[in-house]
């Protein structure tokens, strides 16, 4: 039979180095470190966290066999030739047709305008013979094109669509696969029992009994989770970008340009993940018969509003502001304005697709995002973040309110 | 953000933080718990500082949520609780000087018993180290420094109910609560649990203890507060309620080869006044002065020579205990 021997000796004494900082970066850090530990041993976390990989892979290796397989280009002049006037892609790309009107020769590689007659040579009435002239309105936009005669009459549609179907994936995948698919289902299969989970298994008590406020307890708690979610998509996006940049369209060993887009990408996932993580959270604390039902109708509203943002994303401000309502919607913003600084041509692409025809647009538009709320992308990324923070902020106050009342019987 | 509460600086004490040094650790004021329609406790007031205290009642007495509401896990319907002059379903202040462990046997089965006190001690501020070494040093308290290392699922049922004794010790608390702490342990366990009651007593931590048997508490404090049906009914110490027992009719069984000639050689007695035969092993004895009986009771079975194989107090235990203080009502 053991006896005690000696009577504990009672934590040691604070130095005066240390304050409350110390001591709130203690429990922080132990309670993060507890709620990770947590996760590792649950078998559902692996599950979860294998089929989001499993999915990620899938996806890529579609890719991978997209841009290998390659788009042929038509004839689009019926004139035997394919792709005579060419792309003009390094043009295209420079800063000096960027985001405005402006005209310059640079299209007509066959020459075929220029053996026209010279007075035949500016339908566009530009004083240029044999040009294209780019019309964009006052928020940057292409809004039309007015070619000179035989000019860009058949241009290379392959190199235009791989390029638009990359950037297009880069872009959708982002939206969809990782702000949507993983970015809501992962903090909805995890997130949601962090507190609630606890307190269905009777084991809470051993959080809460201590010298340490429960909205702390919740805030570490999804920290915890967040120091999980957050290097799990460090780790998937950073394959992402490995991937598409290795097997993208052009030249080069590696699309670096990319890198920029991806870096978006992460941001959004980051903020999206954490704001969700801590709705779901509330849920669950706020609803605990109804939590999951709750989750459930934010996931389909979720849904929706992504569909009719995307559907809607090139047109008005109005489906703009409604779709403003659902927390995807910032963090696609988040992609939106890091597309429009990482890729300065991306407005000009879009026009081009009108050149290539409806195949190309639908590629663009199926992503396309006009800038929202303001003009600017960079106003509008640090907006966009401002707001998730904020919603995270409110529903964090919202599951303090309802823990600190919670009893636990 | 929390104030620093244990802030130390120039020109103050050198000292933990206090919240109102000369308050009671436990200050219970009219307090009333529903639950919808069902009273789980009623009206019930007491105040406790230092030694150990045993809470005894049935089963749905009102232990648990009395002690639920001590730790500030359950908020009261009516009155108020201190604990050392603090809410504690407001605050977690007190925290700081409690120990708590839970009945329910709900554990991190993954962790190890050594991790489970160490990670529970950091969230009391300290650092990994200290807290490492807390835990080892109230895990040898407790005699389980040896199988600190394995996983908790793999612990009998007494070095479950160990561990949570030491998990809530790791911060050298003022005030333990302990509810239920020796049920479903075996003897050997139980022994050992009470033994670390009795020595955080001796220490002169106020501990406050459940438990609907009787005689566990007895081997722990006399000092006992009695629930039933949510209300208190009896606050004090043990050996005065047990006397005023002793006056009241009890049965002493003795388990005999020769039930018959015993009950003859007891009969004259004059405490007690009547004998029974349940079955040819046994006679049954009523008495109403039970400690005058047990006093004679080995001289007259040494002068009947009749073999006695064992002697028991059925009546010796909460029930009757309850029954007596009150009256026949329940």
């Amino acid at each position: 039979m053991m006896q005690p021997t000696t009577p504990p000796t009672g934590p040691p004494k604070r130095k005066l180095s240390e304050t409350v900082w110390t001591k709130l970066d203690r429990k922080a850090t132990a309670i993060a470190e507890f709620t990770m530990r947590q996760y590792r041993k649950k078998r559902s976390t692996w599950a979860i966290g294998g089929v989001g990989l499993i999915l990620i892979v899938i996806v890529l290796l579609f890719y991978i066999e997209a841009m290998s397989t390659g788009i042929e280009s038509w004839d689009n002049d019926d004139d035997g030739m394919v792709d005579e006037d060419g792309s003009d892609w390094e043009v295209w790309q420079s800063d000096e047709f960027a985001s405005r009107s402006v005209s310059g020769p640079m299209s007509d590689d066959d020459g075929d305008c220029m053996a026209l007659d010279p007075f035949l040579r500016d339908d566009n009435d530009d004083g240029i013979d044999c040009n294209v002239v780019y019309i964009f309105n006052s928020k940057g936009e292409l809004t039309s094109i007015e070619a000179d005669p035989n000019v860009d009459e058949d241009p290379n549609e392959s190199e235009f669509l791989e390029e638009a179907m990359h950037r297009s994936f880069i872009i959708g995948f982002g939206k969809f696969g990782y702000l949507f698919v993983l970015g809501m289902f992962i903090p909805m299969f995890l997130a949601t029992g962090l507190i609630r989970g606890e307190q269905e298994a009777g084991t809470l008590h051993y959080l809460v009994g201590k010298p340490i406020a429960r909205a702390e307890i919740l805030m570490y708690r999804v920290l915890g989770f967040l120091g999980l979610a957050w290097p799990y998509f460090i780790g998937l996006i950073t394959l992402s970008a490995l991937v598409t940049g290795i097997f993208g369209p052009g030249d080069s060993i590696f699309r670096f340009s990319d890198l920029g887009i991806w870096f978006g990408v992460l941001i959004a996932t980051f903020f999206t993940v954490m704001t969700y993580s801590i709705v779901f959270v509330t849920f669950g604390l706020v609803g605990p018969r109804f939590g999951y039902v709750a989750v459930f109708l934010l996931a389909v509203f979720e849904l929706f509003m992504m569909l009719v943002g995307t559907a809607g994303s090139g047109s008005s401000v109005r489906v703009k502001a409604l779709t403003s309502m659902s927390i995807s919607f910032w963090g696609t913003e988040i992609i939106n304005s890091t597309a429009w600084m990482v890729w300065g041509d991306y407005a000009f692409m879009n026009g081009q697709a009108l050149l290539v025809g409806p195949y190309a647009e639908i590629s663009l538009w199926a992503v396309w995002g006009t800038p929202f709320p303001t003009t600017s992308p960079v106003a509008n990324f640090i907006i966009s973040i401002l707001v998730l923070t904020f919603v995270s902020a409110l529903f964090v106050l919202m599951g303090q309110s309802a823990f600190k009342k919670r009893e636990l019987n | 953000m929390m104030p620093d509460l244990n802030q130390v600086g120039e020109g103050q004490p050198q000292q933990e933080w206090q919240a109102i040094p000369e308050a009671p650790a436990i200050m219970v004021d009219h307090v009333s718990k529903w639950y919808g329609q069902v009273i789980g406790l009623n009206d019930v007031s007491l105040a406790i500082s230092g030694g150990v205290t045993g809470v005894l009642g049935m089963n749905g007495a009102g232990k648990s949520t009395l002690l639920k509401i001590i730790v500030g896990r359950l908020r009261p319907s009516q009155g108020q609780i201190r604990l050392f002059g603090t809410d504690p379903f407001k605050n977690p202040a007190p925290y700081h000087r409690l120990g708590y462990v839970s009945e329910s046997e709900k554990m991190y089965d993954w962790m190890t018993g050594l991790d489970f006190v160490t990670t529970l001690a950091r969230l009391h501020g300290m650092t990994r180290d200290e807290a490492k070494e807390r835990a080892e040093h109230v895990l040898d308290f407790v005699g389980l420094s040896d199988v600190g290392h394995k996983e908790i699922g793999k612990y009998s049922k007494g070095m479950r109910q160990r561990v949570k004794i030491a998990h809530a010790l790791v911060n050298d608390p003022d005030l333990i609560v302990l509810d239920e702490p020796l049920q479903g342990c075996d003897p050997l366990a139980r022994t050992t649990i009470m033994n670390v009651i009795r020595e955080l007593g001796a220490m002169g931590k106020t501990i406050l203890v459940t438990s609907h048997i009787l005689s566990e508490i007895e081997r722990i404090t006399e000092q006992i507060v009695i629930l039933h049906n949510g209300r208190l009914l009896a606050l004090g110490n043990l050996h005065s309620i047990r006397e005023l027992l002793d006056h009241i009719p009890h049965r002493i069984l003795l388990r005999t080869p020769n039930p018959r000639e015993l009950g003859r050689a007891v009969l004259p007695h004059p405490s007690i006044y009547g004998v029974r035969f349940p079955n040819p092993e046994e006679l049954i004895i009523e008495t109403n002065n039970l400690s005058d009986v047990h006093q004679d009771l080995p001289g007259m079975i040494v002068q009947s020579g009749v073999m006695v194989t064992a002697i028991e107090n059925p009546d010796d235990n909460l029930e009757s205990l309850l029954g007596y203080l009150i009256g026949g009502r329940s």
